[in-house]
């Protein structure tokens, strides 16, 4: 056995080496049977805790289960006309969101925080949950009603004599959904990435405002920017026009957050990061991360509305209980009910803006934020302090790059400490994990 | 209180068991019959601890025959302080039974009195 305590030590980086080695080293005191095995197991713990072999192998399995069930699900059969291009367009998108990474770990490194790894997983999870809702979608528009009304109005909104053809989208709409999924990724994984200069506190709060505006955003538009299919539970609402009502103060709100959340974010991560001393060069510091706050911001509020917005949509062409719930109260004809169906998947898409506006919309309020912040906190004539929190103390770096952390952090389950951070146990923890001894 | 923060139970465990006797050289096994803890809880443990500069870990010098070279730990100065603080801050707790919290489990499953706590 102890060769197998030898091959597993080389997994190890080579300062973690006589530690494997130590446990190994250690199994013989114990009893035979199954203490000794139940020390062995401890060992090969140890070895995959050291070698981050465990979050390393789970993250991964849970990317590959999640992307096989999220293609599955969203990969097109006979029943659509253009099935072809989906499966071309999944194929593109799960390799992009397997390989992206990778090019951003060797340009820029691995993600630097909790925060970071975080938002990645969130990003990741939203675009592997628009796939199948698109799908569905594409499912709905690509076949064609058998008859009755639903053909009948599927007729007088798709064109006479192409059933099924009209909603195939151009190979370009697809092109171009796909080269905005792959920038988003790209600058998600670019502003969460160990060299991008952008503070765990700037993910956060971008992380935090975006899906305020995301909620916001999906109240006035559940089912996309269409003033035929807009807010079912805000009668006769719709976005291009004045709304009546409590819904025109919600769509108020919606423009309020869309543009006050990324510069209330730029606002509050440039005023808080620390800077360097030179004021041009803490000016560019606070721009920095009031634009990563801000893109931070509109992006995760617009990947929220997108996964919200094409999960209802989805739901209603699927499901006659969403139905219930989108429209209660409204008395709609079969035809009715298929028209705004139809008009939602063929709203879908629009996301797609949506995904391309928000950010850009997010890093200038993001910029316009930190230059308030840093009109706020330039130094004052007679000297003084500038107004501000006062900066907490920089953690020391651990020889392999990391912050110290709590020496028993993970341990059983219980979560990881670390300085100036949250996550405290209750008070009587010690007191009752000590208790044990008793 | 920053100790008390610090700490997780399970490292206040291995730190009580170190201080019984802070001069003398202890290796894992004897540590884990002290503690309680399994050899997948205390080497992490142990690894940062050692990460911290709080103990100190060599090969034994001269093994017994027949038998593997053994890692041994003991605090180091920095790591007394610490440990001291950090226990004497759990025996403060109004909740806690001072002399238990403070101690360690011997082999035998009797607590053992924990260190002067200056």
């Amino acid at each position: 056995m102890s060769w197998l305590g030898r091959a597993g030590a080389r997994l190890l980086p080579p300062g973690r080496r006589d530690w494997a080695e130590a446990v190994w080293a250690e199994a013989g005191e114990a009893p035979a049977g199954w203490p000794r095995l139940a020390w062995r197991a401890g060992g090969v713990r140890v070895i995959a805790r050291e070698a981050r072999m465990v979050r390393w192998i789970g993250s991964r399995v849970v990317f590959a289960a999640a992307t096989g069930v999220a293609a599955w699900s969203a990969w097109p059969g006979s029943a659509i006309s253009h099935a072809a291009t989906a499966r071309a367009d999944i194929i593109v998108l799960v390799v992009l969101l397997a390989g992206l990474p990778l090019l951003s770990r060797w340009l820029l490194g691995p993600p630097g925080n909790r925060t970071a790894r975080r938002l990645r997983a969130g990003c990741y999870a939203a675009i592997l949950a628009i796939m199948p809702a698109i799908a569905v979608t594409r499912l709905f528009l690509g076949a064609v009603p058998r008859g009755g009304h639903d053909l009948h109005t599927f007729h007088v909104f798709q064109g006479l004599g192409v059933p099924g053809t009209a909603t195939a989208g151009p190979p370009l709409k697809v092109v171009a959904l796909l080269v905005i999924a792959a920038c988003g990724l790209a600058v998600i994984l670019a502003l969460t990435a160990r060299r991008a200069p952008v503070a765990p506190a700037t993910l956060a709060i971008g992380a935090g405002a975006g899906p305020v505006l995301g909620a916001v955003m999906y109240a006035v538009d559940p089912l996309g920017v269409n003033k035929y299919v807009t807010a079912p539970w805000l009668r006769g609402t719709m976005t291009d026009t004045i709304p009546a009502g409590r819904a025109q103060y919600l769509v108020a709100l919606a423009w309020i957050v869309l543009f006050g959340a990324p510069l209330a974010a730029g606002l509050l991560a440039a005023w808080r990061c620390h800077v360097p001393d030179d004021p041009g060069q803490a000016a560019a510091a606070r721009a920095w991360q009031g634009v990563a706050a801000g893109l931070v911001s509109n992006s995760v509020g617009a990947l929220f509305v997108t996964v919200l917005g094409t999960g209802t949509t989805a739901l209603l062409v699927r499901s006659a209980w969403a139905r219930d719930v989108l429209y209660h109260g409204q008395h709609l004809t079969a035809s009715a009910v298929y028209g705004r169906e139809l008009f939602a998947s063929q709203n879908a898409p629009r996301y797609g803006l949506i995904c391309l506006a928000f950010p850009v919309i997010g890093a200038l309020m993001g910029l316009a934020g930190a230059g308030v912040a840093s009109g706020l906190t330039s130094p004052r004539p007679d000297g003084g302090r500038p107004p501000g929190p006062p900066g907490p103390e920089p953690l020391p770096d651990q020889p392999g790059g990391r912050r110290l952390a709590d020496a028993g952090a993970g341990q059983d389950g219980l979560p990881g400490r670390y300085d100036g951070e949250g996550g405290q146990g209750p008070p009587g923890l010690v007191g009752a994990g000590l208790g044990r001894l008793r | 209180m920053r100790s008390r923060r610090e700490f997780s139970p399970q490292t206040l465990l291995v730190l009580a068991a170190l201080c019984v006797q802070p001069s003398e050289w202890q290796h894992g096994y004897a540590l884990a019959s002290q503690t309680g803890l399994k050899s997948g809880t205390l080497y992490p443990i142990l690894i940062r601890l050692a990460d911290r500069g709080l103990v100190e870990a060599c090969w034994q010098d001269e093994p017994q025959p027949g038998r593997p070279r053994r890692h041994l730990y003991r605090l180091t100065a920095g790591g007394l302080a610490s440990a001291t603080a950090a226990l004497s801050a759990v025996a403060r707790e109004p909740t806690g039974r001072p002399a238990a919290a403070a101690g360690a489990r011997q082999p035998g499953g009797r607590g053992v009195a924990a260190p002067a706590v200056r």
